[in-house]
């Protein structure tokens, strides 16, 4: 007899272990339980009179336990003689947000079947708890679908309007830039020249070390690869040919100005963006100062008078690097390496590379404002141009000194 | 409404260096109540909200959530207990990188095992509740400050808490928006019986919402004043009396 319920049991959409069943003039009831690992804890009654399924939650019904209702509460096996689904809540213990969700999975699948759907046992608590929560109806969200076709071209058309826009505007900024400078030039009191010793320490004494270190280890690379080759040959004391234009003209240029387009330039645009997200900029404006002159100039310049300061610290440290290389791996002197390194540098590869890196502060710097003053919205944003500011900059920068090697070399420099 | 203590605070001192925030507080928080915070400037009401919150801890004193310290609880229990805490902060606090949704499936997706499709439901019931149907795909970039506000307020919903902290809701709201999200605490407050502590010097959304007040004092660095609305605005202290009836000093 008690199999034969169980079995019955389990055809109403509910499911779960029933830990009791009780068979009394055609009204069945039976509990649906929560099995837990060390005891068994009832979450439902479920009683059917007729056509009539009530069901009474008797314990919490709350996000934590919303696995355990699910798998308890399957609603896809029920008798077709069912013709209304009651949810009785006098006797709930504890509940949250899922009852809601419980309720409006009721009524959905009531309303799938065609059944009556009705919620009693109600207090005034639960009312007002149900009135806010419960969705009246579905809505849809609030966006505009497109085909994927569309999505994807439109997607092309919004970068290719980025880059272009990107383009003019950082064309409009330059040309801004070089308005102030000129004006600047005959108003020197104009730029806020207190700002300028801070952003030079920043930008150019601190960046020392960890610059010369690196053109150091480059030169120190160059030399080891460059004699294991010229070894080769016999041509050991080329060394010094190599090492020396190579980091003069290109790599210590290139180098600092990496390093410095990821400490300075990005510092600028976060910095810039910061102050335009907190309203700083409004402020500036509201107060009648040029932001070119108060912010963007002063750490141009900064930077500008830098560069080549690093680079020709660097310059040195890269060559004692490939001396050092040259040294431990030929067979040259310091002395002959010197005499070789005086043959081989003239003045346009040391000056080609300093004038290079005076082109890259200013672009850098530029740069960095530019993607500062692009900053719209809050944090992620500031991240966003942060992160543009180093890929732009270093991006320019090369692209640049490929200009200027098809430049040089057309000149005969 | 049950009168039992939520939250009750036992001489509390707050510190900074040499600097004396809060000197020996003691209030308590009714289950189910809207609690305001009130003072001038400076007087210490975010301070005593980030203790609240438990972002700080006192120098001296102790917090008690339904009998448990708060202050002095393990990592453990505070985290249990800060799951039953919602929190409004001033500026939102929405995450910009994420989508409404995303905002607020954060929590459910950290505490709860619900499926995705359930996620789902909820998230819409809350955006719901405050307004906001069909605006879970936008990010916080793309919706007003009020909006925000809101969608903030979802977003402490997510797991139900027992009590909802607010750190000055109507900065930055206009007088209409202000006055809804206003509407909106009351009847979450009634409707969902959520302990609402509130921060706030805005006077007219004070008096139409609070159930009972506490007013802090700089110069005294505590409570000057505790009561219902009509019993500040009526009080016999000189200091209570004139921020009240906006009376300049």
């Amino acid at each position: 007899m008690c199999f034969k319920l169980l079995i019955s049991i389990s055809f109403y959409k509910i499911l779960f272990l029933i830990e009791n069943c009780l068979i009394l003039n055609n009204v069945c009831k039976s509990s649906i339980t929560m099995q837990n690992n060390t005891q068994q804890k009832q979450l439902f009654e479920i009683i059917k009179i007729d056509g009539c399924l009530t069901i009474t939650p008797i314990s919490t019904i709350t996000v934590y336990n919303a696995n355990t209702i699910q798998n308890s509460l399957l609603l896809d096996k029920i008798d077709s003689d069912i013709y209304v689904i009651k949810l009785d809540l006098s006797k709930i213990l504890e509940y949250d947000s899922f009852l809601i969700v419980l309720i409006s999975d009721l009524k959905e699948f009531c309303n799938e079947k065609g059944i009556n759907f009705e919620l009693i046992g109600t207090n005034d608590t639960l009312e007002n708890f149900i009135n806010i929560l419960l969705p009246k109806k579905k809505e849809e969200p609030v966006t505009i679908r497109q085909s994927f076709l569309v999505a994807y071209f439109s997607n092309i058309g919004e970068i290719v309007k980025i880059i272009f826009s990107d383009t003019f505007k950082l064309i409009e900024f330059i040309g801004e830039l070089t308005k102030n400078f000129i004006v600047s030039i005959f108003k020197p009191k104009l730029i806020r020249w207190k700002d300028f010793p801070h952003h030079f320490m920043n930008a150019g004494v601190n960046a020392v070390p960890i610059t010369v270190l690196i053109v150091f280890l480059i030169g120190l690379i160059t030399g080891y690869q460059g004699a294991l080759q010229l070894a080769q040959f016999g041509a050991d004391i080329y060394i010094a040919d190599l090492v020396g234009i190579s980091i003069t003209r290109e790599l210590s240029p290139l180098m600092v100005a990496i390093i410095v387009a990821g400490r300075s330039g990005s510092a600028f645009a976060a910095e810039i963006g910061t102050m335009k997200v907190s309203e700083e900029i409004d402020a500036l404006t509201t107060m009648g100062f040029d932001r070119m002159q108060f912010l963007v100039l002063p750490r141009v310049l900064a930077v500008t008078f830098a560069m080549p300061l690093l680079v020709i610290i660097c310059d040195l440290a890269g060559i004692i690097g490939g001396l050092l290389a040259g040294l431990a791996t030929l067979d040259i002197t310091i002395s002959s390496f010197l005499a070789q390194l005086n043959i081989a540098l003239n003045y346009a590869h040391v000056f080609s590379g300093i004038f290079k890196s005076i082109v890259f502060g200013l672009l850098i710097a530029t740069i960095g404002c530019f993607r500062g003053f692009q900053v719209q919205g809050g944090a992620e944003s500031v991240g966003r141009y942060t992160t543009a500011s180093v890929v732009s900059g270093v991006f320019l920068v090369i692209l640049t000194d490929a200009i200027f090697v098809f430049l040089l070399s057309a000149l005969g420099i | 409404m049950k009168q039992d203590k939520i939250i009750e605070v036992q001489n509390l001192t707050v510190r900074y260096g040499d600097r004396t925030i809060l000197e020996n507080i003691n209030f308590h928080i009714n289950r189910g109540e809207i609690f305001v915070i009130v003072g001038g400037s400076g007087c210490g009401k975010s301070t005593l909200l980030r203790q609240l919150i438990g972002l700080e801890l006192p120098t001296y004193g102790d917090i008690f959530f339904e009998g448990i310290n708060f202050t002095s609880a393990d990592k453990k229990t505070k985290n249990k207990i800060l799951r039953r805490f919602g929190v409004l902060f001033q500026s939102s606090g929405l995450f910009a990188s994420m989508t409404l949704a995303e905002n607020i499936a954060l929590l459910l997706e950290k505490y709860t095992e619900l499926p995705e499709d359930k996620i789902e439901k909820i998230i819409e019931m809350k955006l719901a509740a405050v307004g906001l149907s069909g605006y879970q795909d936008f990010l916080p970039s793309e919706i007003s400050g009020g909006m925000k506000k809101r969608a903030a307020f979802a977003r402490s919903m997510a797991l139900d808490p027992d009590v909802l902290f607010f750190d000055e809701p109507s900065s930055g709201l206009d007088p209409i928006t202000s006055a809804s999200l206003d509407e909106l605490i009351v009847q979450i407050n009634k409707g969902l019986g959520t302990t609402m502590v509130i921060v706030s010097h805005d006077l007219a959304s004070i008096l139409n919402i609070a159930h009972r007040i506490i007013m802090l004092d700089k110069s005294q660095k505590g409570i000057i004043a505790t009561g219902t609305p009509d019993e500040l605005r009526n009080s016999n202290d000189e200091r209570v009396y004139k921020f009240f009836n906006r009376i300049a000093s």
